[in-house]
């Protein structure tokens, strides 16, 4: 009874998982939906040609997207990495993982108006660079407080034995701390990737429209209340976490477990 | 003599922890070191292998003064309560970990994992993962981690404390024939009275900070802070 319990639940939520993707990729073949209808009309792919045309820029905010999200992902993944190791060991550790806490005390709305000014002042407003600094400005933090949680008593006994094994500090890091944070640091990576591809109130205010990501996209058709582009865009938009998911399940899951 | 330890003290925040410790032991002997939790037998291992800092005293081992090398280079080694093997090394990628660090050949390293294999018999696990293997199994790793760079001093601290009646006692005689085939030198901590008699072919009892010898298991024995008059009492109104 349980088993079946169990297994009635995994098929609920799988259907939950996969329906809505799947409306979303079906409304984006649809052109109208005339009232009073039940469902949409004229089935076609003239959505997906539309949407590719070069005026409607929707190849270069995918584009766009994937730079900033690759990037804030591997800055994140490294730096968060070894300020976390600074920070676990230092002797003032709970204060300044306090402030590691410091961005998210606000809403990335507020907080992009609060950076505004310093980022004009230092002539990054508008420019993808200075998108990446904001979404760092998140994400940083976050992969250091994610790391945080690897330096544990159980790895400084880890460092302490390969010492006396004769291992030098730099050999312990290299062969030791680096593999044995692998996994972690592509599951830091791949969140730091998501917190950016979806990343809207930051990415608007500093990319002052003229950096413009799948997520800005996504929205601006939602505003134009075009429901048909809205689900292509947002279909495109969950694609890559979904290539993430199945990496991460095949690769990275099955091997540390 | 082959180690020689005078004079050793250390305080944390002010509270000593452990005060003027002397001994002395020769090669290819072990010395149990017995005492209750927190009394600085731990400390005491950290200190000689390198991992904490003493106060005052001195460390001589084979006539050498070691106390101002760094851990990984006085060949000293550590082992843990806990196995700690390596989880993303192999069983027998765990036991080449330090021939590696001393940039040994390859095949000087696997002939010497396949024989330390062969003697801990574990030669079925070489290419298993750490979590694949009993508590026993991972003591026995960690031990054979040790044993494969032949190191001049190995210290035990409680090594065997995590592991059920059974297999302690198998890694007991298990130490005991490895310690007499390999002739080493080690210190051996522990809390359990007669895991100190039995490991020991040198016995001392250490309380808040201060070591003592004994010359024979007699002498410990009749020592009534050692707990063994009360341990046989119970045993006799059973």
């Amino acid at each position: 009874m349980k088993n079946r319990n169990h297994h009635i639940l995994k098929i609920v939520l799988a259907i939950l998982c996969i329906v809505p993707p799947c409306i979303l990729l079906l409304m984006s073949f649809f052109e109208v939906w005339p009232f009073p209808q039940l469902l949409p009309d004229r089935f076609n792919a003239k959505a997906w040609g539309y949407i590719f045309q070069p005026e409607n820029r929707v190849s270069t905010s995918i584009f766009t997207s994937l730079i900033i999200a690759l990037s804030v992902a591997c800055i994140s993944a490294l730096l968060g990495f070894f300020t976390s190791m600074v920070v676990a060991y230092h002797k003032y550790k709970k204060g300044l993982l306090l402030l590691t806490y410091l961005p998210f005390v606000l809403s990335p709305v507020i907080f992009a108006v609060c950076l505004k000014y310093y980022f004009i002042k230092m002539g990054l407003i508008g420019t993808l660079y200075g998108v990446i600094l904001a979404q760092l400005i998140i994400a940083y933090p976050y992969a250091t407080i994610v790391f945080t949680g690897f330096w544990n008593n159980r790895m400084l006994d880890f460092q302490k034995l390969a010492l006396t094994l004769g291992a030098t500090p730099g050999y312990i890091f290299s062969k030791l701390l680096v593999p044995m944070a692998l996994p972690m640091m592509l599951v830091v990576f791949f969140q730091c990737f998501l917190i950016s591809w979806f990343e809207y109130g930051l990415t608007l205010i500093i990319g002052f429209g003229k950096v413009e990501t799948l997520t800005l996209k996504v929205f601006q058709y939602l505003g134009e209340a075009n429901i048909f582009y809205a689900a292509l865009s947002s279909s495109l938009l969950i694609l890559p976490p979904i290539i993430l998911l199945w990496i991460n399940k095949k690769f990275i899951y099955n091997k540390t477990i | 003599m082959f180690l020689e330890v005078s004079g050793i003290a250390k305080s944390f925040d002010g509270r000593p922890v452990l005060q003027d410790i002397n001994f002395q032991l020769q090669h290819h002997k072990t010395l149990s070191v017995l005492g209750k939790s927190g009394c600085g037998k731990s400390t005491l291992l950290k200190i000689i292998a390198g991992l904490e800092q003493k106060d005052k005293g001195s460390i001589l081992l084979n006539e050498k003064e070691i106390s101002a090398l760094p851990a990984n280079e006085r060949t000293i080694v550590y082992l843990f309560q806990e196995a700690l093997l390596f989880p993303h090394l192999s069983i027998a990628g765990n036991l080449a970990f330090g021939l590696k660090v001393r940039k040994c050949s390859k095949a000087e390293i696997s002939e010497k994992v396949d024989a330390i294999l062969t003697q801990l018999e574990l030669q079925s696990h070489a290419n298993k993962m750490p979590h694949q293997l009993s508590g026993g199994q991972k003591q026995r790793v960690a031990f054979g981690r040790a044993l494969i760079l032949n190191p001049p001093l190995i210290l035990l601290d409680e090594p065997f404390s995590s592991l059920d009646v059974e297999t302690r006692t198998s890694m007991q005689e298990l130490y005991k024939r490895i310690a007499d085939e390999y002739k080493i030198t080690a210190l051996f901590v522990t809390h359990d009275l007669k895991e100190a008699l039995i490991m020991g072919d040198e016995i001392s009892y250490m309380e808040k900070g201060i070591l003592k010898l004994y010359d024979s298991q007699e002498a410990f024995i009749n020592d009534a802070r050692t707990g063994v008059k009360q341990e046989i009492d119970f045993w006799n109104r059973l």
